[in-house]
């Protein structure tokens, strides 16, 4: 069994406060979390408990033992940084860290007592890494044992660093109560019924009769009270960094040759990113440029690809739209990763959107016709014919098996015009005070020689038969309002289509035709 | 030889030629019997369906239950709409799933033409490109552009229908549909108020490749929403038959009110 140390932070969202501003130390300070008075003391330094602050205090209770109590939020900043800083102290001791909770590390020490020749190898290693750690500002626990439960439990106790030989982890748990191994409530409540009461007791009953008794959770915990961690180290890994770039000999000036060894560098990434199985969410690019400068972009993806033609595209579009300025030097170009949606093929149902060419698909549509030009349609709260609106396409798995087909209603459509097409229309005379073209029935569409309606479908002709009119109201309590009369008309040259006269202005516009 | 052995033998290469014609997965059937009648069972996968009708042919309402019968049936279907006109209340209420429909609006046929070449090889089980009306911003494209979409459906075995208001695809399209000689369905006359019941269209196949039985023609009626009623249980013995009054149909009571109220 490997050697094991672990270095815990006590009242850790408390500590990496305190790293942060080390003037509360001296005072009556509490860390909270939540809102208001709501809000929980989760840590109090040692004046504020000597004045009766406990944790899961409310902060009306806390401030009634200590007015002058000063409080602060967790700040996820500071914890983040103290996490990292107290990986960085184990880091500097061995290769294979884990990062077990916040303020909790584990770190392999076989091969370490080399490094400390006194005639405690291990007491020493333990001084080493609480004084590495108070160099960090951050106060540790440390506990040094053959598994990761009994050295988180030893670090626990007083006096540290608490070591514990090889082979006595199970001695060394014997006598503590039976709360150190984290036991399920459920669980905790049979014990109790047994008589059951430290984790030697637990030791001590068979283990098959706890596993048929308790079932899985009561086998683990009984292996756990004989010293055995089936839980083995996990090494910290560093997220990976996908970064390529270039110096170039000669400062680049045009689009095309930056693209020329863009392409290569898109081509690794990719390479790199495949090798992974990830692919890219997010394309950084930061272009060095000349005399001195830098230049810094990104592009957001609509889903995870590592395609290089996308990418490729994806970069040209977004360099035409802002040039850099300047000659280009050098370049870095940063993926983030993300890892590619997968899907479950079905045997008797339809063949799925493979996940990851849908995800190049919708990419290569974002790179031709840009954002808000495709997804799929969703209905829309209202009268107004022409709304409508978009959502990210991300269709739901196919059924498993494939149904019959079904017939539709046979529905008449209607091509909506959007924006409404302006159209001059001679019509009857209305009802008073609808002005002179008011709403009466429409006799004649003419178009309306304008450059927005040149390249729009032209709409002009003798009315045939006319159904209408409907009123549509919207938006009365808005400030932008919708009162239309709506017409059907059947044209003497062909064509059914849908018009209406807006109130407020008087004009007629031609919103869909019937197709 | 004799000739009916002669007549029975074929070289490597034709065989390849008609296994290839073959449909080898089933046609991808569409919610309009008239348009399933006339193209034998549905949109054969592979094939460029060119669909090409004027205004008020009903050519949108054939697109439009062409996507209502993939993504029923729980395929992805894309639509690249070039002239911006689908309601996406009128598709739901068509039948069409939009939550299975891409719908892509480009602004000009170039990029109409990559984006349902980029579907087509994304792996869609039905692609329909519309063109809308004319003028088509960016004209017809070339001969070339339609045979390599033609080569893109085939090559994913993808069904693609391209509506236009004329001929564009040239010898691409395996089929060719004409909707044509749309005639409105008016309701009432000079006493009572007219209103708009739907529309008489004709489906033709102008063109097939290869084989096959199929309809030369398909009457093609279309109900307009507000004067469709779903289809009633069959009567009982004694009951009597016949279409429910107009007033009596789903939202027509306040259709007639307002009709009543502009005299």
């Amino acid at each position: 069994m490997p050697r094991l140390a672990c270095l815990v932070v006590p009242l850790f969202p408390l500590a990496a406060r305190l790293r942060s501003e080390p003037s509360l130390k001296q005072e009556a300070a509490a860390v909270l979390e939540g809102n208001g008075n709501a809000a929980r003391v989760l840590a109090a330094t040692r004046r504020a408990r000597r004045g009766g602050v406990l944790p899961g205090m409310s902060l009306p209770q806390a401030r009634a033992l200590i007015p002058k109590l000063l409080t602060r939020g967790r700040d996820a900043l500071c914890e983040g940084a103290a996490r990292a800083s107290l990986l960085e102290v184990a880091a500097g001791f061995s290769p294979r860290v884990e990062d077990a909770a916040e303020g909790v590390v584990f770190l392999e020490i076989d091969g370490l007592e080399r490094h400390f020749p006194g005639p405690s190898p291990e007491h020493d290693l333990g001084h080493a890494l609480t004084v590495a750690a108070g160099k960090a500002q951050l106060p540790v626990w440390v506990g040094i044992a053959s598994s990761k439960l009994a050295a988180r439990v030893a670090a626990e106790q007083p006096g540290s660093p608490t070591l514990i030989p090889d082979g006595s982890e199970a001695a060394f748990l014997a006598p503590l109560p039976l709360v150190r191994l984290s036991p399920a409530a459920e669980v905790v409540v049979s014990l109790r019924r047994w008589g059951i009461r430290s984790v030697g007791d637990l030791a001590r009953l068979p283990a098959n009769d706890v596993a048929s008794r308790l079932g899985e959770s009561g086998r683990e915990l009984h292996q756990k009270a004989r010293g055995i961690d089936p839980h083995p180290l996990v090494p910290h890994q560093p997220p990976p960094v996908f970064t390529e770039g270039l110096e170039l000999e000669w400062p680049l000036v045009s689009i095309e040759p930056f693209l020329f060894v863009a392409r290569a560098a898109l081509e690794r990434l990719g390479r790199r990113l495949e090798g992974r199985g990830l692919a890219c969410v997010r394309l950084e690019l930061a272009l060095d440029l000349e005399p001195d400068g830098c230049h810094r972009r990104r592009l957001e993806l609509p889903a995870p690809t590592r395609e290089v033609k996308t990418l490729l595209t994806l970069l040209r579009l977004d360099l035409e739209k802002t040039p850099p300025g300047a000659p280009v030097c050098g370049f870095t170009l940063t993926a983030e990763p993300d890892r590619p949606v997968e899907a479950q093929l079905s045997l008797f149902g339809p063949a799925a959107l493979s996940p990851g060419r849908l995800a190049t698909t919708l990419a290569r549509l974002f790179a031709l016709l840009g954002s808000g030009r495709f997804g799929a349609p969703r209905p829309v709260d209202g009268h107004r014919p022409e709304r409508s609106a978009l959502v990210a396409y991300a269709p739901p798995p196919p059924p498993e098996v494939r149904p019959e087909p079904r017939r539709g209603h046979g529905l008449l459509q209607v091509r909506v015009l959007r924006p409404p097409l302006p159209i001059e229309v001679i019509a009857d005379a209305g009802p008073p005070g609808d002005g002179p073209n008011g709403g009466g029935r429409p006799r004649e569409l003419r178009q309306q020689a304008r450059e927005d309606t040149a390249r729009r479908p032209a709409i002009r002709g003798r009315v045939r038969v006319a159904a209408g009119p409907w009123n549509l109201e919207e938006g009365w309590w808005e400030t932008e309002n919708v009162e239309r009369d709506y017409w059907d008309v059947e044209l003497a040259g062909g064509g059914i289509y849908r018009i209406f006269r807006d109130r407020g202005s008087g004009e007629w516009f031609a919103d869909g035709i019937y197709d | 030889m004799p000739a009916l052995l002669h007549r029975r033998l074929h070289t490597g290469r034709e065989l390849i030629r008609r296994h290839a014609d073959l449909p080898a997965d089933p046609a991808l059937s569409t919610a309009s019997a008239a348009f399933d009648e006339l193209l034998a069972g549905g949109l054969p996968r592979g094939r460029l369906v060119e669909l090409v009708g004027r205004r008020s042919s009903g050519r949108f309402s054939v697109v439009l239950s062409a996507l209502a019968g993939a993504t029923l049936a729980g395929e992805g279907a894309a639509l690249v709409d070039l002239g911006d006109g689908l309601d996406p209340q009128a598709a739901a209420a068509a039948g069409v799933v939009l939550e299975r429909l891409l719908w892509v609006r480009p602004s000009h046929l170039k990029p109409a033409l990559i984006s349902a070449e980029t579907l087509l090889t994304g792996g869609f089980a039905l692609v329909v490109l519309d063109l809308g009306y004319p003028p088509v911003p960016g004209g017809r494209g070339t001969e070339a552009v339609w045979r390599r979409l033609a080569r893109a459906a085939r090559d994913r075995r993808s069904a693609l229908l391209v509506a236009s208001p004329y001929r564009v695809s040239g010898t691409a399209a395996a089929v060719v549909a004409r909707a044509g000689g749309g005639r409105p369905l008016w309701r009432g006359g000079r006493r009572t108020p007219r209103l708009l019941e739907g529309l008489a269209s004709h489906l033709e196949l102008e063109k097939r490749r290869g084989a096959g039985p199929a309809a030369a023609g398909q009457p093609l009626t279309l109900a307009h929403p507000a004067a469709y009623t779903a289809p009633a249980a069959p009567p009982r013995r004694g009951e009597a038959t016949g279409a429910p009054p107009l007033a009596e149909r789903p939202g027509e009571e306040c259709r007639l009110e307002r009709l009543a109220e502009a005299g």
